[in-house]
Parts: structure tokens; sequence; C-alpha cells
């Protein structure tokens, strides 16, 4: 493409852009609005997947070692746990320990375990604290382990993990569902509304062919007035979000203190990356499926 | 320069606009194409600029067969043909000289180039002091010059005129006519499908007479036959 002729197509894009004004305005609208839904979808399903996460993490085996079992079971126990592949980290937590911290949490009532805490009369046992490099691999590996000589028996929160699990998988996947759902109307939508812009000029387009205009010639004003529209329908939701996000953080945080958020740069970059390159793309797709129609001369 | 041999046209099946067209235009000639509406005046115009194929015989257009054009070489094809529609096709948000520069600006002319173009073409159609007028702001007759002047500023070998006077009045019918025969005689290839009788016998030319598709009459010099 010559400069000359970029000057050109870019010219023409702003001038119809501009002659267009309420037809730009809407397409602009429409852009951005269904950006706007799908970037706060988006936050929304970071900020579970952040909170799942974290969920996931705290998930651990506690395997409680049989009081039964000798030195050299003991020994040949731990040596198993180390070099198991789907294990990642392991803590020894003694019954001495394992006293302190419950007396931690029963705080005023710790005198209730007075006499409980000599070494013959401590009824608590040695444990391991266990995590798996995958989450959702705990049952699996649980069943497993549990048949190993040494295992007086194992916890690992069955019942409750296999539903969160299953819980989260279904978060995620209803996300996706919108995003995708949301993506295809947006591109339906904003289509539509260049396609009203292009039929206002299809008078135009058919004198350029009359006159030899080649078909990139003719499409090339409409994918930067589409690019150049969708840029900006994008660059709003990211504006709003990016603002939107950092109240909503921060008054969340003031308030529940619990709840994990991610950081509003991240999140910023994140849907800038996504928003803005979808908004451009959405704009000329939308621009080159309207403009076919019309150069059939 | 274009050579038409055993044209159909078939728009619906069996529903001819064109039957068997055989006819030669020479470089540097006038013709007038008549005959009553629907008789096939703007389906052989759209045929020779490409607009549409023929569903039989051949077109010759400076040697080359048009229905084997690829689809990037039509537009060359249109850049040597100018066209003249009856309604003008001006677009009205733009002023005079921005209409006649759109033929230029299309081929990627420069921009001194069109500054020097399109006067000149401007001068030839006697427009040149309206320049930055909208067409809105013009009379019917000088829509049309206009539209000559768009058609003829990149100076293509053929011009075609569609019943180019069918909106405008008698005086200016005439004025219109003398132009396309001014640009005639500066030499282009001028072809008019028109059905004005008066002035095709005015100007004496070759006329080509269509009815219900078919060729019933060329005449060198001939005056206008109404064959019903």
């Amino acid at each position: 493409m010559r400069v000359r002729s970029l000057c050109y197509f870019l010219g023409e894009a702003l001038k119809s852009i501009l002659r267009n004004g309420w037809m730009s305005i809407a397409s602009i609208g429409v852009v951005a609005i269904t950006l706007l839904i799908l970037g706060s979808f988006m936050i929304i399903s970071f900020n579970v997947n952040l909170f799942t996460q974290d969920v996931k993490e705290q998930v651990q085996i506690v395997l409680y070692i049989d009081e039964a079992a000798g030195e050299e079971t003991r020994l040949e126990l731990e040596r198993r746990l180390v070099s198991h592949p789907k294990l990642q980290e392991m803590r020894f937590v003694s019954k001495e320990e394992a006293m302190e911290r419950l007396k931690r949490k029963m705080g005023d009532q710790a005198y209730l375990l007075d006499g409980y805490e000599g070494e013959e009369d401590n009824p608590l046992r040695d444990s391991y604290e266990l995590r798996t490099i995958v989450p959702e691999d705990i049952t699996a590996v649980a069943k497993e382990i549990e048949n190993y000589p040494g295992v007086g028996y194992v916890d690992y929160g069955s019942g409750i993990v296999e539903p969160l699990f299953q819980f989260t998988g279904l978060i995620r996947l209803i996300g996706l569902a919108f995003m995708v759902g949301l993506g295809v109307t947006a591109v339906f939508l904003i289509a539509h509304t260049i396609r009203l812009t292009v039929y206002i000029r299809r008078k135009e387009i058919m004198i350029m062919k009359y006159v030899g205009a080649t078909d990139w010639f003719i499409r090339w004003p409409f994918i930067f007035e589409g690019s150049f529209l969708g840029m900006i329908g994008a660059i709003i939701p990211v504006l709003i979000i990016y603002y939107g996000y950092q109240a909503a953080v921060f008054w969340i945080q003031s308030n529940i203190h619990f709840i994990p958020m991610m950081p509003p740069q991240d999140v910023t970059t994140e849907i800038i990356k996504l928003l803005l390159p979808l908004g451009i793309g959405l704009g000329m797709l939308g621009s080159v499926i309207s403009v076919r129609r019309f150069l059939k001369v | 320069m274009i050579e038409i041999y055993h044209l159909y046209k078939e728009y619906e099946r069996n529903v001819a606009a064109l039957k068997d067209i055989n006819l030669v235009i020479d470089r540097g000639e006038f013709a007038f194409i008549v005959g009553a509406s629907g008789a096939g005046k703007s389906t052989l115009l759209k045929l020779i600029i490409r607009e549409c194929l023929p569903s039989k015989g051949t077109i010759k257009i400076f040697g080359r067969d048009i229905a084997r054009l690829k689809n990037r070489e039509i537009p060359l094809l249109r850049r040597n043909i100018g066209m003249v529609f009856q309604d003008f096709r001006l677009l009205q948000d733009r002023n005079v000289f921005e209409n006649v520069a759109f033929t230029l600006r299309v081929t990627g002319a420069s921009s001194r180039e069109i500054r020097r173009r399109v006067p000149l073409a401007l001068g030839l159609v006697g427009l040149k002091e309206k320049a930055f007028k909208k067409p809105s702001e013009l009379s019917g007759g000088e829509q049309q010059r206009v539209c000559v002047a768009r058609a003829i500023v990149n100076r293509p070998a053929v011009l075609l005129a569609d019943e180019p006077t069918g909106n405008l009045d008698p005086a200016t019918s005439m004025e219109i006519m003398n132009l396309l025969h001014d640009i005639n005689v500066r030499g282009a290839t001028v072809i008019v499908a028109t059905h004005a009788k008066d002035l095709v016998d005015h100007f004496q030319k070759r006329v080509i007479v269509l009815e219900n598709g078919s060729l019933v009459s060329d005449q060198e010099r001939g005056v206008y036959i109404n064959a019903r």
C-alpha cells in the first residue's frame, strides 16, 4: 500500500466516522457495552479462579501414623512418601506439636487439656501433612497411601473436596460459555451496525466500482473505520473496568478482609490484552462482512 | 475497439434480454443505441463494462475477451471506459471538484495530478466556476455535465452514456449531446443509449436499433426508426 493511498484511506475513514456521527456513536456503543459485559465477566472469573486456587492450596492430606509402627516401618513410610511422584510437600507434625496446636485452637478452654500433655498421656498421634502437586489428585493419592504399612488412617476432607472441585469446574465452564456467547453476539451486533454505515454509502461504493476502483481500494477505508470504531469501543470499557475494579477492590478489602482479590494492575493488563485486539478485530471483521455484499457490481 | 459476436443474455431462464447481437464499433466512432424501454440497451452497456457476464457469445474490448478477465482486471477495464448515467449518480455530500476527482483518486493519482486534471475536465464541460458547489446547488443539466466530467477526467478510450438526457429538458438535452459529440471529436469512442428521437435524427450518426433484445437495424448516418 502506498503512503498516499494510506493517507487517503485514513482520511476517508475519519471523514466517514464524522459524517455518520450517530451511526458511529451507535457502533462504538455496541462494541463498548458488549466488551464491558465481557470484561466484567472476565474479572469475576479471574477472581473466582483466584479464590478456588486459594481454597485448593489449602486442601491437604493428613496422614496419621499407626502408633504400633516401629522405627523401621516409620522410616520406610517416610521414604515412600518423599519419593511419591504426585506429592510436592510434606511436613512432619509430632504429637507434641499437634497438642500445642490444639491448645492454641481452644484458647481459653485449653485448661481442659491439662494432664494430657505428658509423653505417655498424649492421646494424639504423630502425623504427616501432605500436599499433592495437582489439587484434584488428592482423592486418588489419599486412597493409595492409606494402604502403606505404618499408616493409621488418612484424612483428606473427603465429602468436602470432591463437591468443591465439581463446583469450581462448573463455574469455569459457565464462564467460558458466557464469554463465547458474548463474543459471537458482539460480532453479530457490530457487523449489523457497520452494515448500516456501509448501506448508507452503497451508492458511493457503486460509483467507485464504475470508475474502476479495486475491491481492496473500496474495502480499506471501511476496515480502518471499523477498527477505529472497535478500538474506541474497547478503550471505553477498559477505562470503566480499570476505575470500577479499583473502587470495588478498595471497598471489598476494607469491608470483607478474607476474600483474595486480583490486583487492579494485573487485571487491567489482562483486560487490555484481550479487549483491545478483540475490539479492533471485531470492528474489522464487521466491516469486511458488511462491505462484501455491496462489492458485487 | 468493441467487438460483439453472437451475444445472448438471459436474466432468468428462457427470458432473453439480448438475442444474437453482432456488432463492431471502431475506435473514434459515435454510435446511438436506440429502442424502447426494455429493448436491451442498458443490458448491452452493462455487459460492456462487465457488470454482468453474457449467457452466450463474446465481447472483445481492446482485443480482449472480457468474460475471461480476472476479477482484479475488471477495474482496469473500467478505467478505460467512462460511464454517464441517466440519474447522474453524483455524491451529494461532496462538491463538484471532489465528485470529478473521485475517478482519479481510485486510480491512486497524486494530488498534483488531481489539481491539474480536474479543472481541465471541468473546463471542457463548462463548469470551472462551479467547482466548489454541491450537486444540490446545480441544475439537472449542470449535474449531468459533472457526471460527464467525472467520466472523462482520466481520458478513457470509450465513453458510454445510458439515457444521458432522460431527466433533462430538450434544450439542455441538446447541450449535453453536443458535449458528448465534442468529446467524440477529441478522439474518444462514444456510445449513447437513448430513445430521444429528435436528438438522434439531429446528429446523423450511426444508429443501432434494438427491439425486444434483437438487433433489427444498424445504419451509418441513420435516423431513429420506430420499429413498432
